[in-house]
């Protein structure tokens, strides 16, 4: 569906986007991730058409983007970071003059207006003035904006920024609602974003994309070993006795005394024998479960990791 | 659209598709409810009810000393067209001049300010539909504004004859200075963020444009003279004012016209390559 190859921006000497190359499938939703001045919005708005790529190739259904412009912008739905409406317009004329510059049909026009407004829950404002509205409804009608001509993509560029936490998770709510319609692609710095709505990552540092894969591969990827922590009632030789053992790879001791941090070779088979050789010594097991290498962790290193080694 | 020009090339080349209608509709919309257009409508119709009665007096004044002594003035005085309607059009001339500005001055400012550009940048229309859409409205506007100038000499019909063509003739002039300038003030406006710094920078580009033509009377060469009596707005003006249509007085005005409207679709496309 979105094809990108070599991408490079330069605005003046200042390198945005380095090289740059991913595809996206029909239907995905892929979440762009990266600290500020990553270059997601630049990559973003390269595949919408806004920004012309210094060098490299965006291809969007097959067509170029900047060969046929207007077959690429009818596909897409895009919310800029900040939302593009007019304070002096009434949400429902806002929306309809967006459907209508995007081509929507006169017919379908009021059809897919409701639809927009009644996925972002802005029925109830439809006959407010914009510059009346709350950061977070401007930032609904932006979606809905993005939503109304029912394009088979949706470009979001941090869909959820400066909204409440009510809302946040409306949004999200809302997105994995429009999973299977829309190919998606979002951009945040904010991981559980990543994690409670996107099937695959992009990870975009300095320009450059550092992973890519599934959310469940890249969770894994900081290496096969798995770490399992470990709470027992007496803790006097286990710390020793742990490190004997040939299963066993590593083992920390947590703050508390009794908590240990293991890290063992496979987790399948090795986390029954932990707890058998807790339970054979008498040392009272209390609890064990996988310590989950969680995407904050992997995103930290990929990308200010990185910063350090240098 | 679409269906009558399914070749996209063709399309893409085109200037007017379904896109420049919202554009234009929701900008005529934005116009009819802005307090800034009623101010200018409002403006332009107190300064016109000041000035018209004064101009009307001194015509009927040269008029009565021309019946008394006989024909001594020039005899174009006496006609209306000469005497009041060029003396009108020049004042809603220098009108436009400053009226103008602020209709378009927002047109391109306010949208990136605003960053509602972006929409418009990625919608499936072209930088040439963009700009045509907003140049259609801001021309109805000023139009419109053009229509409340008109009442004055139409009130005129009251107590004097006079020919309806040759008014018209010589409105249309004026309304194509007026699109000239529109053209011109849409392109200021799409080179800044600031509004009034589009208004300024309009209204010193109006006035020089109009004056330009003032060069006529400071040279000599009948080379220059011949050039400067062509790029004089004023001069294919007043050949309308008589109610003649020149070619070459149509033809300056719309390339003009397309000149500054074919720069300000530049200036749009050039936001894709910052
Ligand atoms: N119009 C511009 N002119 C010059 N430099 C720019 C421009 N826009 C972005 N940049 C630079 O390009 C780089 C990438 O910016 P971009 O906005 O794509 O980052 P981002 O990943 O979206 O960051 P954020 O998370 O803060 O939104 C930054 O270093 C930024 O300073
Ligand atoms: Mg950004």
């Amino acid at each position: 569906m979105i094809k990108v190859t070599d991408l490079k921006k330069l605005y003046g000497q200042q390198l945005a986007v380095d090289h740059i190359s991913f595809e996206i499938k029909k239907g995905e939703v892929v979440g762009f991730l990266g600290p500020n001045g990553a270059g997601k919005s630049t990559t973003m708005k390269i595949i919408t058409g806004a920004l012309a790529p210094t060098s490299g190739i965006a291809q969007v259904g097959g067509f170029d983007v900047f060969e046929n412009p207007i077959e690429v912008k009818k596909k897409i739905g895009y919310l800029p970071e900040t939302p593009p409406v007019y304070s002096d317009m009434y949400v429902f004329d806002f929306l309809n003059y967006v459907a209508q510059l995007k081509g929507v049909e006169s017919q379908k026009l009021k059809a897919q207006v409701d639809m927009a407004l009644e996925k972002t829950q802005l029925t109830g404002v439809k006959n407010r003035l914009i510059h009346n509205l709350s950061k977070g409804f401007r930032q609904r009608v932006g979606i809905a904006q993005a939503l109304v001509s029912d394009p088979e993509i949706l470009i979001l560029d941090e869909p959820t920024v400066g909204l409440d936490p009510k809302q946040v998770s409306e949004i999200r709510h809302l997105i994995n609602q429009l999973k299977g319609y829309h190919t998606i692609i979002l951009s945040t710095h904010i991981l559980p974003e990543v994690e409670a709505t996107c099937e695959r990552v992009i990870i975009i540092n300095k320009g450059k994309i550092v992973a890519q894969d599934s959310l469940a591969a890249l969770t894994k990827l900081r290496s096969g070993r798995e770490k399992v922590f470990l709470s027992v009632r007496r803790s006097e030789g286990v710390f020793e006795g742990l490190k004997q053992l040939p299963f066993v790879a590593q083992v920390e001791n947590s703050k508390e005394s009794y908590q240990f941090e293991v890290t063992i070779q496979n987790q399948e088979t090795d986390v029954d024998l932990l707890a058998r050789w807790v339970l054979d010594h008498s040392h009272g097991l209390i609890e064990i479960k996988p310590v989950q290498s969680n995407l904050e962790e992997v995103f930290l290193n990929l990308t200010y990791g990185q910063k350090t080694e240098i | 659209m679409s269906k009558i020009f399914p070749n996209k090339g063709i399309v893409n080349r085109i200037v007017v598709s379904k896109g420049t209608y919202a554009i234009f509709k929701k900008e005529i919309k934005g116009f009819l409810t802005s307090p800034n257009f009623l101010l200018v409508a409002a403006l332009t119709a107190t300064i016109m009810s000041w000035v018209f009665p004064n101009m009307l007096r001194m015509f009927d004044i040269q008029a009565k000393s021309a019946q008394f002594g006989g024909a001594q003035g020039p005899s174009q005085a006496l006609n209306i067209h000469y005497g009041l309607f060029l003396r009108h059009l020049s004042y809603v001339n220098l009108i436009l001049i400053f009226i103008v500005p602020a209709l378009t001055m927002k047109l391109f400012s306010e949208e990136k300010k605003l960053k509602t550009f972006d929409l418009l940048l990625t919608s499936p229309v072209t930088s040439a539909q963009i700009v045509t859409g907003k140049l259609l409205a801001a021309l109805s506007a000023v139009g419109v504004v053009m229509l409340v100038t008109l009442l004055y000499p139409i009130s005129t019909r009251t107590f004097a004859e006079f020919s309806w063509s040759t008014l018209l003739v010589a409105y249309l002039g004026i309304f194509l200075v007026a699109a000239v300038y529109t053209s011109m003030d849409l392109f200021c406006s799409s080179l800044t963020e600031s509004g009034i710094l589009a208004y300024v920078l309009a209204v010193i580009l109006n006035v020089f444009i109009w004056f330009i033509g003032m060069g006529v009377d400071v040279v000599d060469s009948s080379l220059a003279r011949a050039i400067f009596e062509h790029i004089s707005l004023n001069q294919h003006l007043s050949g309308m004012v008589e109610g003649t249509l020149r070619t070459t007085g149509l033809i300056y005005f719309s390339s003009l016209i397309f000149l500054f409207g074919f720069l300000a679709e530049r200036v749009v496309e050039s936001a894709r390559w910052r």
